[in-house]
């Protein structure tokens, strides 16, 4: 029997656990990455509730392992383009993005960085700190590459001239692979929801509204400051912070109606963390239900209560508003269990907004002639019985591009090693 | 609260989760605590008919729609406002200005008229008279939906 | 362009200078204005509060008319415009509703067909006629003045009940900004003036009026811009009645879009028109008037 190998799409933590569970059984598995590096949203938040462990240090020894064993290839700066075939006999059209970076040679060193003239904002760190346009989006990147964005080159050429392994080739052209692979599994991960699509919370103009993957940037020590908490407006330390839950999530108007899952664990998890760094400062977190179930939640929550002090008030506020001189934001909220109407002043506000299937999902989800729900998360072929195999048989689907559920870090794992028990079943079989 | 939730204006009510958005954009409930939209509702959701319909709390809305522009669920909380009303005048609470712009349509068709001076310069500047022509249809209309009885009893 | 003028209440009896303007204007920019025979009351506020299908009826009897007259209606009064607006879209999407309307219609001889639309000034400014024609009607821009604009809340919500997208603000701003004066951003701009409660509780309108007007003072505008006569009635003379009740002075004149469009186009008020504005806009637009 011809042992057939797995394509794996999106390199976020149940992506990589996917292909780990997978190599480590003996089977070849391609890691397909539409970005410059593997590791996902995981790479970008600092710590992890309710353990409180580093996500990095959790996550770059998993991603290492990716890089380094012998039945894992990875494909960054990839794209999918076309699939054919059915279970056990796919044929998968993959474009290789030129990065203009000889992968084999490049050591990550970044003396083309230090030279590169043009800035542009960090994706990675959700446009809060810069970057040059040939980058690594991270300082643990694997591969351990750099990649020059095109779109933002001047091709001034001095990246070429400083590199001292050569590694750099201006002109790199895309290449086409075909992979002959028995099973596929798709792990694309969420976007999050554009606040501003909410006026009166002022995201998008004024500038100490904040999202919290925004703020998990500015306290995560790779970060744009450091780890350092300071307000975008002027680099003061806040020393009161908002977070306002359910930002786009359960509402009916924008047609997110569903709970996005993981927020209310993540915002105390941040004012914990906040009240680590800050002891001083004080967090206040409205919310309209207050969604901490599972082992160890509760009993996480009541902490931030008694021990930290934060503030928890059952409110979806109103209205948020700018004071022009200090850009310190007010914000109006009914206390719904007091009954009363208040306005508070923040320095900073954390707003929790909805996780939405990736802009790119629907599209995607044709290519490979699978369905997708109303909300354009990958549909489960049965969402009791099967729910990390998707409508088509030999694809399979694990993570948050599935949908909420519980969402966390463990459940992407768990969903991460389900889809390779599943996919093993179908190359077995075969 | 299915009194409400069967009226046309009403059905928004089923969906409130009281999170506090609506009471916390009210213009009204940031001058005065008496008027609080949420807490309106609440008192609908949990049936306090008496202590909401003979009182003055319907009337404090502005019909500003703020709240129902807010509302995530698509509660319309300002249409709610208009059922919660509705029920109060049939249960006969109805402040005066609002029963003398009733009658007033009732009598002329208009909530408002001119007065002699407004009546004068408009004929001095040749725009059209302001009649009660239409009046016999209005009234046919009111005495059919019953809002003339309404009219008449107060 | 023609439409079926709808003129409301207020207007003829508190507000005449709009209609004169209004009247003076639209033809130079060729929309043609038939009165409507026989309308009656929109039924605001006031008399939605206290009976549905009265509402319902009273506004259907008026789109009725202009079905007859084969015209869409134009509407000066925010009240006017988002009642028969309302009642107009809610007819057209649900068959029960309409029949039961209807039958109450069929008292007086009129069926409602859904076969017109209801637009307010600046929808017709800014849609038909167009913010280009309206500019190239400018004769003299009115410059260096600062104004807050007055949409109202009836203008621009319930964006979601009314299932499109009402005109708003920036078709208001974009109007103005044509006739040269400078359209400000300001907080609480979406904030109500007050107007509904008039006569039903004056306190409070009073104390929201009081607000809305604190919020115009804080941007430093010279003027507010309205559009519907309740906003005007509300900032303009409610603008004295807050200074009798808290004694403060905001010196803020009130003056309607179709005035300033009207000055625009080289066009003067008469005397009365100038004293319907209860604070003076005679200092802010002296030799304009």
């Amino acid at each position: 029997m011809e042992e057939k190998a797995v394509l794996v799409v999106g390199g976020g933590i149940s992506g990589i656990q996917a292909s780990l569970d997978l190599a480590s059984r003996g089977y070849k598995v391609y890691l397909v990455e539409k970005s410059p590096s593997i590791g996902g949203r995981m790479a970008q938040l600092d710590k992890t509730f309710p353990t409180m462990d580093c996500s990095m240090c959790i996550l770059a020894p998993k991603m290492i392992d990716c890089s380094h064993h012998p039945n894992v290839q990875l494909l960054t700066y990839s794209e999918v383009k076309g699939v054919k075939g059915s279970a056990g006999n796919f044929v998968v059209t993959v474009l290789r993005k030129p990065r203009f970076v000889d992968e084999t040679k490049c050591t990550g060193c970044g003396i083309c960085a230090d030279h590169c003239p043009v800035e542009v904002p960090n994706e990675f760190d959700e446009q809060l700190g810069m970057r040059k346009a040939i980058y690594m989006p991270f300082p643990q990147a694997v591969p351990r590459a750099m990649t020059v964005d095109k779109v933002n080159c001047i091709e001034c050429g001095l990246c070429q001239k400083m590199c001292q392994a050569g590694a750099v080739d201006l002109k790199q052209q895309p290449q086409e692979v075909e992979l002959d692979v028995g099973a596929i599994i798709l792990s694309i991960g969420f976007d999050l929801f554009d606040p501003s699509q909410i006026p009166t919370y002022g995201y998008g103009r004024y500038r100490n509204v904040i999202t919290a993957l925004e703020l998990e940037r500015l306290l995560c020590a790779s970060g744009p400051t450091g780890g350092h908490l300071i307000r975008p407006s002027d680099g003061r330390i806040p020393r009161k912070i908002a977070f306002v839950q359910c930002v786009g999530s359960r509402d009916r108007r924008l047609g997110t109606t569903y709970c996005s899952s993981i927020c209310c664990k993540y915002s105390v998890k941040d004012a914990v963390l906040i009240k680590e760094h800050e002891p001083n400062t004080t967090v206040s977190i409205f919310y309209i239900d207050l969604r901490a179930f599972g082992k160890g939640f509760q009993v996480f929550v009541n902490r931030a209560k008694s021990e930290y002090g934060v503030r928890f008030i059952r409110s979806s506020p109103g209205e948020i508003m700018e004071n022009p001189l200090t850009k310190d934001l007010t914000v109006w909220y009914e206390d719904t269990v007091a009954g009363r109407i208040e306005n508070v002043t923040f320095d900073l506000v954390v707003l929790c907004p909805a996780l939405l299937p990736r802009t790119d999902a629907r599209e995607l989800a044709k290519v490979f002639g699978i369905e997708v729900d109303d909300y354009g998360f990958f549909k489960a072929s049965n969402v009791l019985t099967n729910p990390v195999d998707t409508t088509v048989s030999g694809i399979f689907a694990c993570g948050y591009c599935l949908g909420p559920k519980t969402g966390d870090i463990p459940d992407s794992i768990m969903q991460g090693s389900a889809t390779a028990a599943r996919v093993a079943e179908v190359l077995e079989r075969v | 609260m299915g009194e409400i939730a069967n009226t046309p204006r009403g059905k928004g009510i089923l969906l409130c989760i009281q999170c506090g958005r609506c009471s916390s954009s009210c213009p009204v409930a940031r001058l005065t605590g008496e008027h609080n939209p949420r807490r309106l509702m609440e008192m609908v959701i949990l049936g306090f008919k008496k202590e909401v319909l003979p009182t003055q709390l319907p009337w404090y809305c502005l019909s500003c729609f703020t709240c129902l522009d807010r509302c995530p669920q698509g509660g319309d909380v300002g249409e709610v406002m208009f059922a919660i009303r509705n029920l109060a005048v049939k249960q006969g609470n109805t402040p005066a200005g609002v029963a003398a712009q009733a009658k007033s349509l009732y009598e002329t068709t208009r909530v408002i008229n001119p007065v002699r001076t407004a009546l004068d310069r408009r004929e001095s500047l040749g725009l059209s008279k302001i009649t009660t022509e239409g009046l016999e249809e209005v009234q046919k209309i009111l005495r059919r939906t019953g809002m003339e009885k309404i009219v008449k009893s107060t | 362009m023609k439409y079926a003028f709808f003129l409301g209440c207020l207007i003829p009896a508190r507000e005449l200078s709009y209609e004169v303007s209004v009247r003076k204007v639209l033809p130079e920019l060729g929309v043609e204005l038939v009165d409507m025979k026989g309308a009656n009351c929109c039924a605001p506020f006031s008399i939605q509060s206290v009976d549905h299908a009265s509402w319902m009826a009273l506004a259907a009897r008026n789109l009725c008319l202009a079905e007859e007259m084969g015209l869409d209606i134009m509407t000066l009064c925010n009240d006017c415009y988002e009642s028969l607006l309302m009642v107009n879209n809610i007819l057209k999407r649900n068959p029960a509703l309409r029949d039961q309307v209807n039958q109450i219609l069929s008292e007086v001889g009129k069926e409602y067909k859904g076969k017109i639309d209801v637009k307010n000034l600046v929808d017709v400014l800014s849609g038909d006629v167009g913010v280009d024609k309206v500019k190239g009607a400018i004769k003299e821009p009115i410059s260096g003045l600062r104004v807050g604009t007055q949409p109202g809340c009836h203008l621009t919500k319930p964006k979601r009940i009314h299932f499109e997208v009402l005109r708003g603000f920036n078709e208001l701003d974009a109007l103005v900004q044509a006739t040269g004066v400078e359209s400000v951003p300001y907080e609480r701009k979406e904030m109500c003036c007050g107007g509904p409660l008039r006569d039903i509780n004056d306190d409070l309108a009073r104390q929201v009026s009081r607000e809305k007007l604190i919020a115009l003072k804080n941007a430093e505008v010279q003027a507010v811009v309205t559009v519907c006569p309740f906003c005007f009635l509300q900032l303009d003379l409610g603008q004295l009645e807050v200074k009798r009740h808290f004694n403060e002075e905001y010196n803020l004149p009130v003056i309607h879009f179709i005035e300033l469009l009207r000055m625009g186009m080289g066009m003067k008020l008469d005397d009365w028109e100038v004293k319907a504005h209860r604070i003076p806009i005679t200092e802010l637009l002296k030799d304009r008037l």
